[in-house]
C-alpha cells in the first residue's frame, strides 16, 4: 500500500498520507508520486498548491519541514495546508476557552489578585484593594469595590460590562481610570471600552453595536 | 484537648492584646483553664495588661531555645486559682527570634493542659503573623469600625482563607461608639459584618475604663455592671457554644449617656 496518495478535489489537489507509515517511507513514496506527477500532463507554468492530509496524527514542525522541502524541490509545486483530524490538548483548550465564559462567585479580598484566562461572568465581590484581571471580557453581576481589568495585560479590544460605580479602578488593556477622579455616576450597567483614540470610554449596553461592532456581531446582534 | 485560637488584626492598636486578656479572664471566671501566649516579641505588653509584668522569669524565646522548660516560663495569674497562665514574650529580641515550628511545638505542648490557648499576634502580616497562625486551630480577627482597620482585617482574612485553619475565622468589632457611626470614615456593625463575610463573635464598646483599668493591671471584664465588660463576657460564652444575642449598642450607650448627664447635673449643683 502506498503511504502517499494524490487526490483531486473541488478545491484542488490533496495528498493523503497514511497515518501508520513512517516519515521515511512517506518521503520515498512522495518522491515517486511527484516524479510521476511532474512527468504527466501538468502544465509547467501552472503553480499547484498541495494540501496534505495527515489523518489521526500530528507532525512536528521539523517533520512537516521534511515533507515541505521534498515538495518544494519540484518546480511549480508547493504546500498549502497540513490538515489533521486531531488537536493537541493545548489547542483544544484554547479553542474551548475562546467560546467559554468562566462563571465565578468569589470574594477577592484586599491584597488578593485573581487572574482569569478568557472571559469571566462575575457574581462575587472584589473588595477594596482586591484585583480581578481577565485576559478576555469581564461581565459583572457582582459587587466590585476594587480593581478590575479586562484584556489583561494589553488587549484593548476587550470590554467590562456591569455595575462599576463602586470600583477603585477600571482598566482595559493598558488604559485605566481612577473611578473617584472620573465617577461612573450611572448606577445601571456600564460598558467600559477603549475607543479609536486609545482612550478609556464609557457607554451603555444599548450602544454596544456602535462601541464594538465585531463583538456585537459575534454575540448574535444584527448590524 | 484544648483549642488554640490566634487573636489577630493586621492593623496595630485595634485591641488584640486587650481582647486576649479580657476574653481569657472571662473564660477563667467561667472555670475554664486558659493559657495566653504573648507573641508580640520585642514589644511585650500582655504581661502589663494582666498586671503580671514583675513576675516574668523566662519568656517564649527562652523556651524555644531550650534555656527554660515550658512550665518554668508560664506565669500564673493568682487571681484565678489554677486557671489562667501567661507565656510572656521576650523583650530584648525581635520577631525572628522564634520560628513557625517552635511556636507550633509550644502550642501543641500546651493544648492538652488547657481548655483554651490564646495567641496574641503582633500587628502586620510578616513573620510574627505567620508564627502566630502556625499553631492555631482557629482565629479571632479584631477590627475597629475605622475603614483602615476594616481594610486590614479584610487582608488578614484573605490570608487566613488561603491557608485555612481547622475552624473558619471569627470577628470582633472593638471600640464602637454610636456617635461615630454618622461619620463617613467609620462603618457600622452590619456593614462591617456583611463586608467581611465572617461570623461575628462579638461587639465591644469604646470605653475609657478599658485603658484606665489596664494601666493598673486590672481588666475591665471583671466589672460586673460595665457594658464593655459584658461584651467580653458574651464573647467568652459564645466561644463556649452558648447562644447569646448581640448587645443592643444604642441602649447601653444611651444609658451611659443618661447617667453621665445625671452626674454632670449633680456636680453642677454643688
Ligand atoms: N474597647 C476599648 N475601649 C477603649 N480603649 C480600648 C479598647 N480596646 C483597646 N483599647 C485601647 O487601645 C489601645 C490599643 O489596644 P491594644 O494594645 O489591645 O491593641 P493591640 O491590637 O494589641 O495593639 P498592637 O498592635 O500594638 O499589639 C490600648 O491603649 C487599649 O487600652
Ligand atoms: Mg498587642
Amino acid at each position: 500500500m502506498q503511504s502517499a496518495v494524490l487526490k483531486g478535489t473541488q478545491s484542488g489537489y490533496e495528498v493523503i498520507l497514511n497515518e501508520s507509515s513512517s516519515l521515511e517511507q512517506i518521503n520515498i513514496d512522495l518522491k515517486n508520486l511527484l516524479n510521476r506527477l511532474s512527468e504527466s500532463n501538468l502544465k509547467k507554468s501552472e503553480d499547484i498548491k498541495l494540501n496534505i492530509r495527515i489523518g489521526n496524527r500530528l507532525f512536528s514542525q521539523e517533520q512537516k519541514n521534511t515533507i515541505m522541502e521534498n515538495i518544494n524541490s519540484y518546480h511549480g509545486l508547493s504546500v498549502g495546508h497540513f490538515m489533521s483530524n486531531v488537536l493537541t490538548k493545548e489547542d483544544a483548550e484554547a479553542k474551548f476557552k475562546q467560546k467559554y465564559i468562566e462563571p465565578m462567585s468569589k470574594t477577592i479580598r484586599n491584597g488578593q489578585e485573581v487572574n482569569i484566562d478568557g472571559d469571566v461572568l462575575f457574581f462575587g465581590n472584589v473588595h477594596e484593594g482586591g484585583k480581578l484581571f481577565a485576559s478576555g471580557n469581564i461581565y459583572n453581576m457582582g459587587n466590585i469595590k476594587g480593581i478590575v481589568q479586562a484584556g489583561y495585560p494589553d488587549n484593548e479590544d476587550k470590554l467590562i460590562i456591569g455595575n462599576l460605580h463602586n470600583a477603585q479602578q477600571v482598566r482595559v488593556g493598558e488604559q485605566y481610570d481612577i473611578v473617584s477622579d472620573n465617577p461612573i455616576n450611572n448606577k445601571e450597567s456600564t460598558v467600559v471600552y477603549v475607543n479609536d483614540l486609545h482612550l478609556l470610554s464609557y457607554g451603555k449596553i444599548n450602544e454596544l453595536k456602535e462601541i464594538n461592532p465585531k463583538f456585537f456581531n459575534r454575540i448574535g446582534g444584527i448590524i | 484537648m484544648g483549642k488554640a485560637i490566634v487573636i489577630t488584626s493586621g492593623k496595630g492598636g485595634v485591641g488584640k492584646t486587650t481582647s486576649s486578656a479580657n476574653i481569657g479572664i472571662a473564660l477563667a471566671m467561667m472555670g475554664k483553664r486558659v493559657c495566653l501566649i504573648d507573641l508580640d516579641i520585642g514589644l511585650r505588653n500582655l504581661d502589663v495588661v494582666l498586671g503580671l509584668d514583675n513576675r516574668v522569669m523566662y519568656d517564649i524565646v527562652d523556651v524555644a531555645d531550650g534555656r527554660a522548660k515550658l512550665v518554668q516560663a508560664l506565669v500564673k495569674d493568682k487571681r484565678f486559682d489554677d486557671l489562667l497562665y501567661l507565656l510572656p514574650a521576650a523583650q530584648n529580641t525581635d520577631k525572628n527570634a522564634v520560628n513557625q515550628e517552635q511556636v507550633k511545638d509550644i502550642v501543641d505542648e500546651l493544648k492538652p493542659d488547657f481548655d483554651y490557648v490564646f495567641i496574641d499576634c503582633p500587628a502586620g502580616i510578616e513573620q510574627g503573623f505567620i508564627n502566630a497562625v502556625s499553631g492555631a486551630d482557629g482565629a479571632i480577627v479584631v477590627t475597629t469600625p475605622e475603614i483602615s482597620a476594616v481594610r486590614d482585617a479584610d487582608r488578614v482574612i484573605g490570608l487566613l482563607e488561603q491557608h485555612p485553619l481547622k475552624e473558619s475565622p471569627n470577628l470582633i468589632i472593638n471600640r464602637i461608639r454610636t456617635s461615630l457611626m454618622q461619620d463617613d470614615s467609620y462603618m457600622d456593625i452590619d456593614e462591617i459584618t456583611t463586608h467581611l463575610g465572617i461570623n461575628l463573635l462579638g461587639v465591644i464598646l469604646d470605653d475609657d475604663k478599658v485603658i484606665s483599668t489596664s494601666n493598673i493591671g486590672k481588666s475591665i471584664v471583671m466589672d460586673p455592671d460595665n457594658p464593655t465588660a459584658q461584651g467580653y463576657r458574651n464573647v467568652a460564652r459564645r466561644l463556649e457554644g452558648e447562644t447569646v444575642p448581640l448587645m443592643n449598642i444604642n441602649n447601653s450607650v444611651k444609658k451611659e449617656g443618661f447617667w453621665n448627664k445625671l452626674t454632670h447635673l449633680f456636680s453642677h449643683k454643688k
